[in-house]
């Protein structure tokens, strides 16, 4: 992917002071044990996170400049087979893989609370973010968590399930 | 390696385009106004028609100058832009800047700024989307699909580098260097209708640029004869007549090389599955040692009967080198090593070559009443051009206008003027001209300064 949006990268230089859009769908180049999460916590762990994390390569003029804007949006379901609590999913974007998972997350929803036998749909609102330097390297790592919070005394036991991922990655300008 | 591979097929789909739209042009801005015709017995005419050698390089167009000199506002304008002292840091030649646009070097490459850009052509300005997914890639180019050429292209020439000799009563004995080059490009169909049309990339299915190029180089001992067979009217004193010239080459070439195959990649199953795979597979020869040889001539006739000539040369008929050492290697993209391999098919063989047949018919009638119209049908190696312009001479002021047909068959404008001040002139012309990133012209003004 990352040699071929080079290569059409050039036609983007050719034209001039137009924008070049990227729509990526993230989750179709994630595996399904990826996508598809099964968990369970035990008695005993308040709190425990599913994550998956993922390179991606970039086009090599990403690393130039930022990104004029990048909007990301995302769809989640949960479904509680045993037990309560509730969900918190998070999707983060960074340059690094130790980056993953800190600060604050791109997208963003709770479950809230619930109890076995539940299906929640999340739907995290979409969010813009502008002058992105997250995106200013040849490579962006894309982490996806699902944080379960529970009463310690109790076990919870459920399967997540990312829906969709898209990000749209707006570039002005010459980017070669 | 891949993004390599990749990146250069479709680069050279933006890139090869270009024109080197001031190599049509001349730098006389009397030239440019006319269209691009000239109404002179210029190294033009000698250079493609043998019989010129045999007719009198005094000019016998009235009121016309000995020589010009370009002046070169568009120079000025560019270092204005682009201090000398800061060119380091200029963003326009720092690879390093956000704002470099490896085109737009290009394009000054192939467009030197000589002249002043009057009126730029607007690129497209629009957005490209690419929709990127597992299964699918989406590229949506806009209006830039204007862009994409709808048939062969590339960029070529033949040109005679020096001519040099001795001669009398006619014959000549001498030497040229020559010079020809040749890079052809052709997008296949199917990647032609990815970008066009269909948008949609399929599964397992390649998308190539076929490209096919030469270059060779080498110089030609001559023997050639140019006379004037028959007098016209106006007797001895005048250039009346009908002339006839012609001249044998032996080619000795020094070097040469050529490449063809396809460039390009091929999409996975899904699409996006895995890294599309590149697509090379080129033979590429070149002559190990120099020696190519063959034999060419050229002809040619030019008749003039008062203020009425016309002239018709025909260059390079029959040139074939051959090559009897030359090495044929296979350059191919191996998928499983990520690598170009390398494979000498032959070693030392024997191929062939051979140099366009190029030709300029030119005509041109001075009227007695100042007025000039001349035409010209000029192909030298890549496509033929057509200028037809005429002057117009009042007293001190000329006024000049002529049309133009382009190796890519677009209709170019001139118009222009000129005052003469005793023995100098000041000369203006402008031209219009298309480039590859829109489908406007551009309008270039040439001003010059004739000396008479």
């Amino acid at each position: 992917m990352k040699a071929l949006a080079a290569a059409l990268l050039i036609f983007v230089a050719a034209c001039g002071q137009g924008n070049a859009i990227f729509n990526v769908d993230v989750l179709s180049f994630l595996s399904a044990t990826d996508s598809v999460k099964r968990f369970s916590v035990p008695v005993g762990i308040g709190q425990a996170d599913s994550n998956v994390a993922r390179r991606f390569f970039l086009p090599p003029g990403f690393g130039k400049t930022a990104a004029d804007s990048v909007s990301a949006s995302a769809t989640a379901s949960i479904i509680d087979t045993a037990g309560s609590g509730s969900v918190q999913f998070d999707v983060f974007f960074a340059r690094t893989q130790g980056a993953l998972f800190t600060g604050t997350p791109y997208l963003s929803a709770n479950s809230g609370a619930m109890v076995a036998g539940d299906s929640v749909r999340l739907l995290p609102p979409t969010t813009v973010s502008l002058a992105d330097t997250v995106f200013q390297k040849d490579t962006v790592w894309v982490g996806v968590r699902a944080r379960i919070n529970k009463n310690i005394a109790t076990t919870m036991a459920g399967r997540f399930r990312l829906n969709s991922l898209l990000v749209r990655i707006v570039v002005r300008g010459n980017i070669l | 390696m891949r993004t390599g591979v990749v990146a250069l097929a479709l680069a050279v789909l933006v890139l090869a385009p270009l024109r080197p739209a001031s190599a049509q042009l001349s730098f006389d801005a009397r030239r440019v106004g006319m269209g691009g015709v000239s109404l002179s017995r210029d190294g033009n005419a000698r250079r493609y028609n043998p019989a010129y050698r045999a007719v009198k390089n005094k000019n016998q167009v009235a009121g016309a100058p000995k020589f010009s000199i370009p002046v070169p506002l568009g120079l000025i304008q560019f270092f204005k832009d682009h201090p000398i002292n800061q060119l380091s840091h200029d963003p326009m030649f720092s690879p390093d800047s956000a704002a470099f646009n490896p085109i737009g070097l290009l394009d000054l490459v192939f467009n030197p700024p000589i002249f002043l850009e009057v009126k730029k052509a607007p690129t497209p300005t629009n957005d490209v989307a690419f929709t990127i997914g597992r299964n699918q890639l989406i590229v949506d180019l806009g209006a830039s699909r204007v862009l994409i050429p709808e048939q062969d292209f590339g960029l070529g020439s033949t040109s005679r580098l020096f001519d040099a000799g001795v001669g009398f009563a006619g014959f000549n004995f001498g030497v040229m260097g020559f010079l020809e080059y040749d890079v052809e490009f052709q997008l296949d169909s199917t990647l032609r209708s990815f970008l066009v049309s269909d948008s949609t990339a399929r599964p397992n299915t390649p998308y190539f640029v076929n490209i096919d190029g030469v270059a060779q180089a080498g110089f030609a001992p001559t023997v050639s004869y140019a006379g004037r067979i028959l007098r016209g009217a106006g007797g001895n004193d005048t250039d009346d007549g009908f002339y006839l010239g012609g001249a044998l080459h032996y080619y000795y070439g020094a070097t040469y090389g050529s490449a063809v195959g396809p460039a390009g990649f091929t999409t996975g199953t899904p699409v996006l599955g895995s890294t599309p795979t590149p697509l090379l597979d080129g033979l590429v020869s070149t002559s190990t040692k120099p020696g190519g040889h063959g034999v060419g001539g050229d002809v040619g006739v030019v008749w003039i009967s008062g203020p009425f000539e016309v002239g018709a040369g025909v260059d390079d008929i029959g040139a074939e080198l051959t090559w009897s050492h030359t090495k044929i290697q296979r350059y191919l993209y191996t998928t499983s090593t990520n690598s170009v391999s390398r494979t000498v098919i032959a070693p030392d063989t024997t191929t062939k070559t051979k140099l366009p047949v190029t030709y300029l018919a030119n005509a041109a009638i001075h009227m007695g009443t100042g007025t000039t119209v001349g035409g010209d049908v000029i192909n030298s190696g890549r496509g033929t051009v057509i200028h037809v312009g005429a002057e117009q001479r009042t007293g001190p002021f000329a006024v000049r206008g002529g049309v133009s047909r382009d190796q890519r068959k677009k209709m170019q404008f001139g118009f222009g003027g000129g005052v003469r001040l005793g023995p100098l002139g000041l000369d203006i012309g402008f031209w219009t001209h298309s480039n590859s990133f829109s489908t406007q012209r551009a309008i270039t003004m040439a001003t010059s300064i004739s000396i008479y």
